[in-house]
């Protein structure tokens, strides 16, 4: 135990620090692992006090849905670092610019097409398409595939099918409002994107990897990715959990009559709530008042933006990013929903 | 944040994860079929963290080895230096927020979703009543009380029009909710977590409902009144009790 702090030290130096290993080596110097220790012993210690503080109604309801989301989303996010891990490990940059067209505009479709192949939700489709980008694919793809991801998979559709028995038409229209989405997400990125509004640190190429570390930048990349991710994830499920407890009931229950006051407010009703996308399609059916083109905007607009994937964005991607990206992927998702909706559903009634 | 202080965090966190998928803890925030993805999230958490501990400090030793100048140019330690898992110094002040559903889970340990949540949202009518055919509906088995998930009730009656459920007795299980006046039991549904919950009610009308506590678990028997669930009153219909029961809350307290 006492020779502790001079590993810790050590490890700090050479990472990070070349400069001070004399500041290092001093002995009592108060790092994240101490303050660790202490928020620990300190929620020990108040434990009945903080069991206390949480036994009001709305607070109880709050830190269960906050439990559930984390819960929920966790898994997710672990499968995809794993993924991403293994990008960075096994598929050399170079191989992957094989498999993708040349041209901006059909990497794109391309990408969109490649989302329907991973069945997770949007949680872990965010470490992926940023390790894409890290390793050399366009910006524009990987955002597109950012978006196709949880919206046009196996899963999703099969939900959505599940909870709209008899309207095929719904599974449909989803799948190619989001997937058009996607697309002109990522057609727009192509034309007006500016690189510098994404982190440096999302865009870092990794350097290519001899055979013999594979399985240690897999576990690396892995694990640095889930660490930075999951705080952000954890930080939307706090938002969203919040939201869910704030956002007043009456909301779902005035939108039959007003067609267009009920579509908008079926979409600012996706980004607060940040459902799973596998799970958004049954929420949607059984809001018995809203309008069918309603619904299906919730399911086209849910998947690509929302409080909890805001705070992922920001986490990945910078918050120069996230703040231009949101609002235009909401407009877009919106316009795409509702002209899903025409060609599909036969109309807004 | 530290590279040790992570690892240690996603250690918690991943054991956090894994002891509430063992101990069945997980049921009050998603649904059953989530605890193998729970437990593997967990335990893929705790081996990552693990993995970084052990080699950082293998890696320590090799370089503080005094009679290794060269530091040995392929040890794992060099690799943390330059390696990818060098982003993470920027963005490591978020990964605090790691803490945070570790001291939920452990010390908070929240409820499952209750007569709070049911106020909070109002009733819907479950999924099925989107296809109000006879197919969906069959009749129920010919015993003289019929068990039934409270969600199937409501979704009978309010959308069944061959009126299977009429003159037959019932018992139910939910919790008590006390809203405008009157006694409701209530469930709730969830498709993936605790999220997503919606509440399906029935209103108690007669026996003794009106002075159980909030959130108390009770199994009722009885009947329901025909044409009351209707769209105005969010799919409630109105059950008349013959008799009530007190039971514990069970383990998986939602409705699927």
């Amino acid at each position: 135990m006492s020779d502790r702090p001079g590993i810790i030290a050590t490890v700090e130096t050479i990472s990070n620090n070349p400069a001070g290993p004399a500041l290092t080596r001093r002995r009592f110097r108060i790092s994240s692992i101490e303050v660790l220790c202490a928020v620990l012993l300190i929620a020990i210690l108040a434990q009945g006090w903080l069991q206390r503080v949480f036994d009001v109604p709305a607070l109880r309801t709050g830190s269960t849905v906050f439990v559930a989301v984390c819960v929920q989303a966790l898994p997710f996010l672990v499968l995809g670092v794993l993924i991403s891990g293994a990008i960075a490990a096994f598929l050399p940059a170079r191989v992957l610019r094989g498999l993708l067209p040349r041209r901006t505009a059909a990497a794109v479709g391309v990408a969109g097409l490649a989302g329907a192949a991973l069945p997770g939700c949007e949680c872990a489709s965010v470490p992926v398409a940023r390790r894409l980008m890290g390793q050399g694919v366009a910006p524009a793809a990987a955002l597109t595939f950012l978006l196709a991801a949880p919206a046009v998979n196996p899963v999703v559709l099969v939900a959505t099918a599940v909870a709209f028995p008899g309207r095929p038409e719904m599974v449909l229209a989803r799948f190619a409002g989001s997937l058009v989405t996607a697309m002109a997400m990522g057609w727009l990125w192509a034309r007006w994107g500016r690189l510098e509004w994404i982190t440096e640190r999302a865009l870092k190429r990794l350097p290519e990897v001899e055979n013999g570390a594979r399985w240690r930048v897999f576990a690396e990349t892995a694990r640095a990715d889930l660490v930075e991710s999951g705080g952000f994830l954890v930080l939307g499920a706090f938002i969203s959990s919040a939201l869910n407890v704030l956002v007043p009931a009456r909301w779902f229950g005035v939108l039959g009559e007003q067609i267009v006051l009920g579509v908008l407010v079926m979409a600012v009703l996706a980004v607060v709530l940040a459902l799973c996308s596998e799970a958004d399609a049954f929420v949607a059916a059984s809001l018995s008042a809203v309008p069918l083109l309603g619904k299906l905007v919730f399911l086209v607009v849910g998947p690509a933006v929302d409080v909890k994937l805001f705070a992922l964005h920001a986490g990945t991607f910078g918050r120069s990013f996230a703040l231009r990206f949101a609002p235009v992927t909401f407009v877009v998702a919106l316009v795409c929903g509702v002209l899903a909706g025409v060609v599909f559903l036969g109309g807004v009634s | 944040m530290r590279r040790e202080t992570q690892n240690v965090l996603l250690i918690l966190l991943g054991g956090a994860l894994v002891k509430i998928a063992l101990n069945g803890d997980y049921l009050r925030y998603v649904k059953p079929a989530q605890q193998p993805w729970i437990i593997a999230g967990g335990a893929v958490m705790v081996v990552l963290g693990v993995v970084a501990i052990v080699r950082d400090v293998l890696g320590a030793r090799a370089q503080a080895r005094p009679s290794a100048p060269g530091a040995a140019p392929g040890p794992p330690g060099d690799a943390h230096g330059h390696g990818p898992g060098e982003g993470h110094h920027h963005a490591a002040r978020s990964a605090w927020l790691l803490v945070l559903p570790v001291l939920a889970v452990f010390l908070v340990a929240p409820p499952a979703l209750g007569a709070d949540s049911v106020t909070r949202t109002e009733a819907r009518a479950p999924q099925s009543a989107a296809a109000a055919d006879a197919a969906v509906f069959p009749p129920l088995p010919a015993d003289p009380v019929v068990s039934l998930p409270l969600n199937q009730f409501v979704s009978r009656a309010g959308w069944d029009r061959n009126g299977t459920l009429n003159d037959r007795t019932v018992s139910l299980s939910g919790f008590v909710v006390h809203s405008g006046g009157g006694t409701l039991l209530a469930r709730l549904v969830i498709t993936c977590c605790a999220a997503d919950a919606y509440p399906v009610t029935a209103r108690l009308r007669g026996g003794d409902a009106g002075h159980l506590a909030t959130d108390a678990w009770i199994e009722v028997t009885g009947r329901v009144v025909p044409g009351t669930a209707t769209k105005a009153n969010g799919y409630t219909p109105d059950f008349a009790v013959a008799t009530v029961k007190s039971i514990p809350a069970p383990k998986d307290p939602y409705e699927y």
